[in-house]
């Protein structure tokens, strides 16, 4: 994995990345070039304690009030559980790869469908190997979007995991990606019809109690849409999509194009 | 170019603001390390306590990105819930409890800059024109770390203090701070790594 790493260049940026100097747009680059370069991560784990010890040195004490205010919002934060060591991106790669060739091998009548999960599983596998990084050494800089990977590659990563594809009645192909383990499942859809501005896909889990909403579905790149990482499954929840205002709606306003029994 | 280091210009009584940090660096049992798998744990005792432990330090870094003493506040509420929040997930092979808090403290207050950057330009002069090396003109009380910082980058070169305080403590890219020492892009990432060897080997960190 040392591919386009320049080498010497890209070593000296140890210093800037552990100091959160290097901008977005090297920054995968540099992550990259240290997948593959143990004095690399040698060399920022140490500096990091260094650059640890420049905020230490600006301790200013927070006004009283801050602190049971924390403390009062910690209660109402549902905490992350560990990571099961041995658990790599590498590992949850691996499985989905197996898992998706169990789904593919049978494929016969509809290659199409089987490319099109692969090229899913492709994402989802990327996504998971590079988020093995971030589980492990780099698990320290959590934006919104890492979040997001790190909820991704738990649920692609579990042992659990179980891929179903259906047809969106509309036109394209969703995809789930679920571990009941982990109460959660990614959806992606490729090649659904484009819709106006003016309306937006929303996800729902329907029970029998009612929808719940579970997300928009941002339109990607290459015909992809999403993902959209869905957690507290309940038992009996199906997923379904519907094509909302573009704003989202609190409950479906329309009839699913898609429905994924979940309990299967 | 000037750039000041020691001054804490914020809200409040000088007095106040600044307290000894006890050295939290060990395992042992009053380790930060062992006060965070009690938090990951849930334990809110625990989390009271880790919240005595950093949030100065994490305030004081926020203080000195964002500059804005609300915004810095909620940068700091903001990472202590989510080191609440991500506890289980402390990996203590990859370095100590302290690095990974301040990593995240760091991360977040940068962000915050960043994007009200993006929102509306920040003007790179008027920030180099507002600081000024060692002009300790409040009376601030050090405490022994910073002392012991202080200490240790008045050990590295000129060039190699000025470009890890304007990343670390102004919040600047490796590209920002190139140009605002006037200096070639490639000596800057050179002088902040080598800045903090230096600062890492002074100070005994393993």
């Amino acid at each position: 994995m040392m591919r386009r790493s320049g080498g010497i260049g890209q070593h000296t940026l140890v210093g800037a990345y552990v100091m959160d100097a290097v901008p977005d747009s090297d920054r995968a680059g540099f992550e990259r070039h240290m997948l593959g370069c143990e004095q690399c991560r040698e060399d920022a784990r140490g500096l990091r304690e260094a650059a640890a010890r420049l905020a230490q040195a600006a301790a200013v004490t927070p006004r009283p009030e801050l602190r049971d205010e924390t403390l009062r919002a910690a209660a109402g934060i549902r905490q992350l559980p560990p990571v099961v060591p041995g658990e790599t991106g590498d590992d949850a790669a691996r499985r989905l790869r197996l898992a998706v060739r169990r789904l593919v091998r049978p494929a016969g009548p509809r290659p199409w469908l089987a490319r099109m999960a692969m090229a899913t599983v492709v994402v989802l596998a990327v996504t998971a190997t590079v988020l093995g990084l971030h589980l492990t050494s780099m698990q320290s800089r959590l934006t919104a979007a890492q979040r997001r990977d790190n909820a991704i590659a738990a649920v692609v990563g579990a042992r659990d995991a179980t891929t179903m594809t259906a047809r969106v009645s509309t036109g394209g192909m969703a995809t789930v990606v679920m571990s009941r383990r982990e109460r959660s499942l990614v959806f992606v859809a490729r090649g659904l019809a484009r819709l106006p501005a003016s309306q937006a896909y929303e996800l729902w889990l329907m029970s029998p109690a009612g929808p719940r909403p579970a997300g928009m579905l941002a339109p990607g790149q290459h015909g992809m849409s999403g993902p959209v990482v869905v957690g507290h499954l309940a038992a009996g929840d199906q997923l379904g999509l519907t094509v909302e205002p573009a704003a989202g709606a609190a409950r479906p306003t329309s009839a699913p194009i898609v429905l994924v029994a979940l309990d299967r | 170019m000037q750039v000041r280091i020691w001054s804490v210009d914020v809200h409040g009584d000088p007095a106040d603001r600044v307290r000894q940090l006890p050295p939290a660096r060990s395992g042992g049992p009053d380790g930060l390390e062992t006060v965070l798998a009690a938090v990951a744990r849930g334990d809110h005792a625990a989390f009271r306590a880790l919240y005595d432990r950093v949030s100065p330090a994490v305030l004081g870094t926020a203080l000195r990105v964002v500059r804005d003493p609300a915004q810095s506040e909620e940068v700091m509420q903001e990472v202590l819930l989510e080191v609440w929040r991500t506890a289980a997930r402390f990996d203590p092979a990859a370095g100590s409890a302290s690095a990974w808090i301040m990593t995240v403290a760091h991360r977040r207050a940068v962000d915050r800059v960043r994007s009200e950057q993006r929102a509306s330009e920040r003007e790179l002069r008027a920030a180099k024109a507002s600081i000024a090396y060692d002009e300790v003109t409040d009376a601030v009380e050090t405490s022994l770390e910073q002392q012991r910082v202080r200490r240790c980058l008045a050990g590295l070169t000129e060039l190699q203090r000025e470009s890890v305080a304007l990343a670390y403590y102004g919040g600047y890219s490796y590209r920002e701070v190139a140009q605002l020492l006037g200096v070639a892009v490639g000596t800057v990432k050179t002088r902040m790594r080598d800045g903090l060897i230096r600062l890492r080997d002074c100070l005994g960190v393993e």
